[in-house]
């Protein structure tokens, strides 16, 4: 899966969490901060983590990924950091099946 | 799974499995966050993710009223949220004894279900929390009228206004849950936990708080109380360890569920200068 499916995914995701009226106003790019400039509130970051582990299953390690990440980091996330996990996870999964 | 409901409300649930998937000796952990302007991120973004990552199936949930959990009027007493926590274990499946960390508040209840429920409980961690004795509801219900009228006053009102959508909605939910539900009275006619059953406490229980912190003496009330009391004390930390320290929390709570070998770790605290004020740490009351 590529990284512009990846990014679609997350902003129809995003817009399911914050809502779509507010996303018309930004446009979610790579570089767009879930919290700097989406202004994402910690549990919207939370539930659009969940809705992300739903949709791609145990094939991305989300768990591993926060894990490793202190809070700080964790609120200076940016949407191509979390595209770049899932799709390195997924290209995992891929050669090896 | 992210909406359950328990007792006829709508709860945010969040279940983070191992990665390297379960077994019949993972052990079940559930986080309860503190009250107001808390909610199940806090130990979201601290301890749980790293919990589940060493091996535990960890669970957390927004207590009613908070987070993206349903708001009903009523029902903020610590028997509701003791219900709440019975609840939603029994929709989950997860029958066999939990552990429990509880930040705060969420210590309380944590506190409050092991006295009820001594036989599902398997080990109870205090984080900074509060021992309900005679006059903790009208403590805690004070601190809350502050927080509610801080933000009546048209500066508060002016700031949340200009600090933009993040700070405006959680100003909106806390206004809501202290003005609109019957979290204040609840809290004012919280009836004090039983000190005698503390002394046949089972469970083993992990305290830790900030030496600096206003609950200090409920730790140490605690301590000379229950048999199996640890108590871990944090030399220059205030009430939002959580926030302040999270590396080092991850730390005893690592050592504490691989069975408690050697030394707890000791908190070094950092050179005074160097301590920063953390992002979310003021946002973290209850």
């Amino acid at each position: 899966m590529d990284a512009d499916t990846i990014l679609a995914d997350i902003t129809q995701m995003l817009g399911q969490v914050i809502g779509e009226d507010y996303l018309l106003e930004v446009d979610v790019t790579m570089d767009t901060a879930f919290s700097g400039d989406l202004e994402l509130e910690s549990i919207e970051f939370v539930a659009l983590a969940g809705l992300m582990k739903e949709h791609y299953g145990a094939a991305v390690d989300f768990v591993g990924f926060l894990a490793g990440k202190d809070l700080h980091e964790i609120i200076a996330l940016r949407v191509g950091q979390v595209v770049d996990h899932i799709r390195l996870c997924l290209e995992a999964v891929g050669s090896r099946g | 799974m992210a909406d359950v409901v328990a007792n006829g409300v709508r709860f945010h649930v969040q279940q983070l499995t191992p990665p390297q998937g379960r077994s019949a000796e993972t052990p079940a952990v559930v986080f309860i966050h503190g009250l107001v302007m808390d909610n199940l991120s806090s130990f979201y973004y601290t301890l749980a993710n790293p919990c589940a990552a060493a091996g535990a199936d960890v669970m957390l949930y927004d207590l009613r009223g908070h987070g993206l959990s349903e708001r009903p009027p009523l029902g903020y007493a610590l028997e509701d949220s003791v219900d709440d926590l019975v609840g939603l274990l029994f929709e989950l499946g997860i029958d066999g004894p939990v552990h429990i960390v509880g930040n705060s508040y969420g210590g309380t209840v944590g506190l409050a279900f092991a006295m009820a429920y001594p036989s599902r409980i398997a080990s109870l961690v205090l984080v900074e929390g509060h021992f309900a004795v005679q006059g903790w509801g009208e403590e805690m219900a004070r601190t809350l009228w502050g927080i509610a009228f801080g933000m009546e006053l048209e500066e508060a009102r002016t700031w949340v206004a200009s600090a933009g959508r993040k700070m405006t909605r959680m100003a909106g939910k806390a206004d809501a849950l202290i003005n609109h539900t019957s979290l204040v009275e609840d809290l004012l006619t919280a009836i004090p936990l039983p000190r005698e059953p503390l002394a046949t406490l089972a469970c083993p229980v992990l305290a830790i708080y900030g030496d600096e912190s206003d609950v200090i003496d409920r730790a140490r009330d605690l301590a000379s109380l229950v048999p199996d009391f640890t108590l871990n004390i944090l030399e220059g930390c205030g009430h939002s360890i959580l926030m302040e320290v999270p590396d080092h929390l991850q730390a005893v709570l690592a050592w504490w569920f691989a069975g408690r070998n050697g030394p707890a770790p000791v908190y070094q605290p950092p050179a005074r200068d160097l301590v920063a004020a953390h992002p979310l740490a003021e946002l973290v009351a209850g």
